[in-house]
């Protein structure tokens, strides 16, 4: 039987970032992954760190440090996770828009972020291969890029070097209780004597929390994508489009003429990678553990996107491909040390956030490990603030 | 068999590369594609794909039906985004 201080469960971007923090601050550390590293979805997104979609408070403020980490991690990190820094911008199709984003430019801006917001014009300057129809976009340059499955091998690899064991292919069947508290996991290898349990198996975290005898009010929400060929710089920084955002704001309504987009409540996501490749994303469906993807969903993403980029349209579609992200009802991941049972901790649901919170998560979890409780200003994010009857 | 000889063309992976990859703990295709980039490119794997499957067998001695994916990724093969526009669902 394998003995350790915490066990880790979950082998993507945030349990390896968990492992590596925890590691670097000397605990002895056991990660447990079903499969392989980043084979759900950190090995099935697209790899943009962006900052204006976060919500000012704690969601903002979080991912307003992790991407300060990014940098440091690039050097620290002995492996090429690709981050490149090269701005991010939410393009607005319609100029009725324009106000909508003035204010949600606005309100980033008073809780610190560098963003603007530019017209037709500038924003084409900056991205020649915008369609000319383009109302405008806003634009923030801290925002950036990274090779999602890299990160991942990175934090891993970076954690084993500390003495962190990295267990692939181990998939945990059951958590062994004693009087209120975790004692020991148990695998379909090895089991594991442990007082402490890291849940960070992301869209998965309801099954670990059930062995806990809890209810974790994660669901799994797919998002499908599309990789091109390699391609010459089409694209330089990464781009979103404002549907998303407005789709929240009940005043607006939707552009006309990209229903299946608004349907499957999804919104542009473009990155171009490192290697050349565009990913194209992106949808946003309830659809169980659904990982397929469809033919309506990647139609709905192409027209979506060759809209906005026109010149798409000369590329080839070489894949396509869906990850399960884990939503959460109020849009928060959930991180949480719990006191009942003691000695579990919850790191997971970050939706379309955990490349971009990854090393903050793990930050934080290290830190919350070490104090025995969660920082008092992450109140926010504790599991107890979803009723008993949203459950 | 020489080790720098090209397993993936599209992606330039050599058998040392996915020889590497095994070495570290990915035993199979998805695993040695994440890690390596074989079978990402233009033909995603059309043509490695048998050849990845081959080198996994001999070095783990399991039977190639085994590590051989059961399903393809849509699309099959490399489609220009234009096609699409030009379909059904969805208005451009």
């Amino acid at each position: 039987m394998l003995e350790t201080e915490v066990a880790v469960v979950g082998g993507g971007i945030i349990g390896t970032s968990i492992a590596y923090f925890l590691a670097k601050e000397g605990k002895k550390v056991v990660l447990l992954e079903r499969d392989h590293l980043a084979c759900e979805a950190s090995g099935a997104c697209d790899g943009l760190i962006m900052l204006q979609t976060k919500s000012p408070g704690v969601q903002l403020d979080l991912a307003i440090k992790s991407v300060k980490m990014f940098d440091e991690l690039a050097g620290e990190l002995d492996y090429p996770i690709e981050y490149q820094r090269r701005g991010g911008m939410i393009v607005v199709e319609r100029d009725e828009e324009l106000e909508t984003m003035r204010r949600f430019v606005h309100s980033r801006r008073q809780a610190g972020l560098d963003v603007d917001i530019l017209g037709n014009e500038e924003a084409r300057r900056l991205e020649p291969a915008l369609s000319s129809h383009i109302a405008g976009a806003t634009y923030c340059s801290s925002e950036g890029q990274v090779n999602p499955i890299y990160m991942t091998f990175a934090f891993a690899m970076a954690a084993k070097k500390l003495g962190a064991r990295i267990c692939t292919g181990t998939e945990v069947l059951s958590i062994g209780m004693d009087d209120g508290r975790i004692r020991s996991v148990s695998t379909n290898l090895s089991d594991v004597k442990t007082d402490l349990v890291v849940n960070a198996a992301g869209a998965y975290a309801p099954l670990i929390g059930l062995m806990a005898g809890m209810t974790i009010p994660i669901e799994p929400r797919r998002g499908q994508l599309v990789v091109t060929e390699r391609s010459p710089p089409l694209i330089g920084r990464g781009l979103l489009d404002a549907r998303y955002i407005l789709s929240k704001s009940s005043s607006d309504t939707p552009s006309a003429g990209a229903d299946t987009i608004d349907r499957l409540s999804g919104g542009l996501a473009l990155e171009q990678t490192a290697t050349g490749n565009v990913i194209i994303g992106s949808t946003r469906e309830f659809v169980g553990y659904n990982k397929e993807t469809t033919p309506d969903g990647i139609t709905a993403i192409v027209k979506h996107s060759t809209r906005i980029v026109p010149r798409l349209k000369t590329l080839c579609a070489i894949r396509a491909f869906a990850g399960l992200r884990p939503y959460t009802p109020d849009k928060l991941p959930i991180i949480d040390l719990l006191d009942r049972p003691e000695g579990f901790l919850i790191a997971a649901g970050h939706e379309g956030d955990g490349i971009a919170l990854a090393p903050i998560t793990g930050k934080i979890v290290a830190e919350s490990i070490l104090a025995g409780k969660v920082d008092a200003s992450l109140q926010a994010l504790r599991l107890h603030r979803f009723k008993e009857d949203d459950q | 068999m020489s080790e720098d000889i090209v397993i993936c063309r599209c992606e330039e992976v050599t058998r040392a590369e996915i020889l590497a990859a095994i070495e570290a703990g990915a035993d199979t295709i998805a695993a040695i594609r994440r890690k390596t980039r074989a079978g990402m490119g233009l033909c995603q794997g059309r043509t490695c794909r048998r050849l990845i499957a081959q080198i996994i067998s001999q070095t783990k001695c399991r039977k190639m039906e085994e590590i051989l994916p059961a399903t393809f990724r849509t699309p099959v093969r490399a489609v220009k985004l234009e096609a699409f526009c030009d379909t059904e669902g969805g208005t451009c």
